[in-house]
């Protein structure tokens, strides 16, 4: 089904390409107008996407605007697109950060336009492709069509270290890619096909020890994605040495690509093995959960803080995707979204501060509240968001995450709990540190505050964050049913409880 | 039908076409001035254009001609495709070199073509005596291509090595088909194989060792590549192109076909082999290849480490094997062809850079050329969209299928480690600025980029990112080929 006639999942995963291509025809002395390209691709990018949801039937929890088109015929692939209410939400939030990362570029990226901007575009159009793609070899390629992009945003315009963090970045990555490889083959020997729909038509034909060793390598391209502890080492490097736009994107769409994977494909596909291993994820997840809140609360560096802090995010996330119930892995796609919108912000914050003042020690600046009163409103919000003030996007998630986990386990709740406590510490020291108190250093003396461009920016990122904290029915509308699915493949039990 | 075609002749054109065209870039070049020796080159080159169209107008046979001794099946015309394209490539580069070298051994030219023609005979052939014969007529011209510039040491040591060790390695070959020909007293594979298989077997095995030694040696498989860092490192890089390319085509289509038939009855135990031999090939290659500081060292243990990816689908028999096999040879002349090329993108005054920091901040420089080299280095570790990825994709498949998830692993797990090194030349390229010459290190390297180059990269990543994302287009041509239609 299409919108008008037109293939409007391939019009909406391939658009950033024409407009890289068109980015590319631009001589590269005119700046402005390669920005200005950009910045509308991106914009009109967003806008398709957000014409997904006039058609997109929220009762359904099947896929919806099918697109099959025979690929490989030698080999059975297909070039096989569909959207349900999970991929729809990552879409639109990967449309929406990714405008928006364009737009906080205007003035931060001076050097290499040109390329910049054709590495961003390149990159949504594999972001969106990632969330589309039903076809797992059709997945492979866009998963990894991201990788280089990311590879040269980090290596040109990081910071010190770029060299290392972008080499570290696809190593890591690629080696975790290339296990999740081997997972597809041997599941598309099985199944004679990859075609994911036809696989889960098909129930589970693995043998569970097969399922297994499917699974583990699945988990290791996941997992180094999300990243989940011990798995997270290059996180930290990347995010400090990307620039603001990579980060943003980075923290906000890359790392769900992980989590999406372990629910859309890991855990219907090799439902019995999800199972098997559910609770050592559960474990990583709440070592990932207390230790990034504890790394954390050690930084000295605003951005290294951030980063640390999507660690114990994420960790919720997985907690919510395998406690195995309806109500928690609702609560971690929800989340997703959330920590894109929160964590995408304060990247973006931190950005602001370091391109007026090039530092981003938190020991560097104090009572920046009295020179930059906006700047400090749009931080305040984004840090009640991130630590899960009611009233905010980040409350909803975390608390339908511990809802749906309680009845599993009362343990595992209280480790997650003591999660939020501290992440509500290292917030608001960090917010202390830097906004209160007196204004000490003389080079903060000149700062000015946002301008009207930097405060747009936010704006849609505030209104998500309260929209979704006021009234989040719309967004759990569109995964009850998609959610339910999966879980139901997975963990059949859960529905089988006498109430 | 005319007489020619019955008699099988019509089916070898293209290699009646090479044999004029090499004759008479030979008289050109005789005849030719000092400076006008590109005139053999551009006859050598018209002639591999006219043999490609012979090629395409020439329909599969499923016969086989001259006594049973060659034939000109689907499998034998996609591999002189490819021998044709190889062959096309390393002389369009060789004009490169040789202008800025500032002389013409002319005599290259030809003798690209008179090896061209073993190779493309070499791959029909069905007959123990025929596939030697042609296999020495693929390797004589071959070593001397490898030493063309006599009076320059390291070429000079290349061709004297290449020359040792392949005689000695066809001579052990030879020995392997005696064993043969003593087991069964026949020569031709379609006969020779049923007798092999029902005969003793740890006779045949040594047979087949002894036979396989040869090819692994000139396909330069880990333990017998020992020759292959040096011969590629001091040979001119055209050449190397040639050489690192057209007789691994070769050497796979007449493994394919030995294991296939004369081999037939014991592909447990080639199967076996190969499955050590491509072990051995990749780790070696892609962990040597991370030590290596010259470039032209590291692409010559990288062009090692893609034929091990070969011997994964050589090790995993079946169609989809074979098809996957033909598949990434094509790629692979494309892919490596390029790899070298990019050597000759920055030179001049006689000399190339040939080290990793001669590519620093060529984005700047030459950005078409900097693009089209990222997509061959992409293509190169495996990674998507490109036709690199497909060909692993489909090698390890192919082996899963099998049941031989462990080695499709270790392929995953190498085209990982190969990033390292491949990601080396794309970091120079685009992450780091030119070094600016620093006084008293001698005279930088003249850094004028050539047009030609960036035209063989550009067309070769266009090809490898058009097969990598509508792979049918090859693999229609790879599955025909492997199936006879």
């Amino acid at each position: 089904m299409n919108i008008l006639g037109i293939p409007i999942l391939t019009l909406v995963t391939f658009f950033p390409v024409a407009g890289m291509v068109v980015v590319l025809a631009l001589p590269g002395s005119r700046t402005r107008a390669i920005k200005l390209a950009a910045n509308i691709f991106t914009g009109l990018e967003f806008v398709a996407t957000v014409l997904l949801l006039t058609r997109f039937d929220a009762s359904s929890g099947d896929m919806q605007f099918l697109e099959r088109v025979p690929w490989i015929k030698a080999i059975g692939a297909q070039y096989l697109l569909g959207v349900d209410g999970i991929s729809l939400l990552l879409v639109l939030l990967t449309s929406l950060l990714t405008f928006i990362a364009t737009l906080s570029s205007w003035q931060a990226v001076q050097k290499r336009l040109k390329e910049y901007y054709v590495f961003l575009l390149l990159l949504e159009t594999g972001m969106i492709g990632v969330f589309l793609a039903l076809d797992l070899l059709l997945f492979y390629v866009f998963w990894e069509v991201v990788l280089v992009p990311m590879y040269f945003l980090i290596g040109v315009w990081g910071g010190e270290r770029k060299l290392y963090a972008a080499i570290k970045f696809f190593l890591y990555t690629l080696f975790g890619s290339v296990a999740m490889l081997v997972g597809i083959l041997v599941l598309r020997s099985q199944h004679q096909t990859f075609d994911v729909l036809a696989m889960l038509a098909a129930g589970p034909v693995l043998p569970v020890a097969l399922q297994s060793w499917v699974f583990l390598a699945f988990f290791l391209g996941f997992a180094i994605k999300v990243p989940m502890f011990p798995f997270h080492t290059w996180l930290p490097d990347a995010h400090v040495e990307a620039p603001t736009a990579g980060s943003v994107i980075l923290a906000g769409v890359l790392l769900k690509m992980g989590t999406y994977g372990f629910l859309r494909f890991s855990m219907p596909l090799l439902p019995d093995a999800a199972r098997r291993y559910a609770p050592a994820i559960v474990v990583l997840a709440l070592v990932a959960i207390v230790y990034g809140a504890l790394v954390s609360l050690m930084q000295k560096d605003m951005k290294k803080l951030i980063a640390y802090s999507s660690v114990s995010h994420m960790g919720f996330v997985m907690l919510g995707l395998f406690v195995l119930t309806p109500m928690a892995a609702k609560g971690a796609v929800l989340q997703m979204v959330n920590h894109g919108i929160s964590t995408g912000a304060l990247f973006l914050i931190v950005g602001i501060i370091y391109e007026r003042r090039h530092t981003r020690l938190i020991s560097e600046f104090g009572g920046l509240a009295s020179r930059m009163p906006v700047y400090a409103a749009v931080f305040l919000i984004m840090t009640m968001s991130s630590i899960g003030l009611p009233g905010l996007n980040g409350f909803i998630g975390e608390f339908m995450i511990l809802m749906g986990t309680f009845p599993v386990s009362w343990l595992w709740t209280a480790v997650a709990a003591t999660g939020i406590v501290l992440g509500a510490g290292y917030m608001l020291w960090l917010y202390q540190r830097v906004m209160f108190g007196r204004l000490a250093n003389p080079a903060n003396e000149s700062l000015k505050d946002l301008t009207l461009r930097e405060l747009a920016t936010f704006l849609p990122l505030i209104v998500l964050a309260f929209w979704i904290g006021i009234f989040p029915k719309p967004f759990l509308a569109v995964l009850d049913k998609p959610v339910e699915k999966i879980i139901r493949v997975v963990n059949p039990a859960h529905f089988e409880v006498p109430r | 039908m005319t007489s020619a075609a019955s008699s099988g002749l019509g089916h070898f054109i293209p290699e009646a076409v090479l044999l004029a065209a090499a004759v008479a870039s030979m008289f050109v070049h005789l005849f030719a001035k000092r400076g006008g020796r590109r005139a053999a080159g551009y006859v050598a080159l018209a002639g591999i254009a006219a043999a490609a169209v012979a090629l395409a107008l020439t329909p599969p046979s499923a016969e086989t001609f001259f006594a049973g001794h060659l034939a000109a099946d689907g499998f034998a015309l996609f591999f002189k495709a490819v021998i044709l394209a190889a062959g096309a490539l390393a002389i369009v580069l060789a004009f490169r070199f040789f202008n800025v070298e500032g002389s013409e051994p002319g005599e290259a030219y030809y003798l690209i073509l008179l090896s061209m023609i073993g190779m493309t005979a070499a791959v029909s052939a069905t007959d123990m005596v025929t596939t030697y014969v042609t296999f020495e007529l693929f390797a004589i011209p071959s070593y001397v291509l490898a030493g063309i510039f006599k009076k320059e040491r390291r070429s000079a040591e290349a061709g004297i090595k290449y020359f040792f060790l392949g005689t000695l390695s066809s001579a052990v070959m030879l020995l392997g088909m005696a064993f043969v020909y003593g087991l069964t007293g026949l020569t031709g594979y379609a006969e020779a194989g049923p007798l092999l298989a029902g005969g003793s077997g740890l006779a045949a095995l040594v047979a087949m060792s002894l036979f396989f030694v040869g090819l692994f040696f000139k396909a330069a498989f880990v333990p017998f590549h020992m020759w292959a860092p040096d011969v590629y490192e001091g040979a001119p890089t055209p050449l190397v192109v040639f050489l690192s390319t057209a007789p691994k085509a070769a050497v796979v289509a007449i493994l394919v076909r030995a294991m296939t038939s004369l081999f037939g009855g014991y592909s447990l135990e080639w199967s076996g082999i190969l499955q050590a031999v491509a072990l051995a090939t990749m780790f070696w290659g892609n962990l040597a290849a991370l030590t290596q500081t010259s470039l032209k060292r590291m692409l010559a243990y990288s062009a090692i480490a893609q034929a091990g990816y070969l011997a994964i689908g050589l090790a995993a028999w079946g169609e989809p094997a074979r098809m996957a096999v033909l598949f990434y040879i094509a790629v692979y002349v494309v892919m490596n062809a390029a790899a070298f090329g990019l050597i000759l993108l920055v030179g001049g005054g006689g000399r190339f850079d040939e080290s990793v920091d001669g590519l620093r901040g060529l984005v700047r420089r030459a950005p078409v050329a900097a693009a089209s080299v990222l997509v061959v280095l992409l293509a190169l570790v495996g990674i998507p969209p490109t036709a690199g990825f497909m060909g692993k994709y489909f090698l390890f498949a192919a082996a899963v299928d099998k049941g031989l998830v462990l080695l499709a692993a270790a392929g995953a797990l190498n085209s990982a480690i190969s990033l390292f090194y491949y990601f080396r030349i794309g970091k120079a390229m685009f992450l780091e600025d030119a070094v600016p010459a620093a006084p008293g290190a001698g005279p930088a390297v003249p850094g004028s980029v050539s047009r030609s180059v960036t035209v063989v990269l550009a067309l070769s990543a266009a090809a490898l990112l058009l097969f990598g994302i509508l792979p049918g287009l090859l693999t229609a041509p790879a599955v025909s080929a492997v199936l006879g239609r």
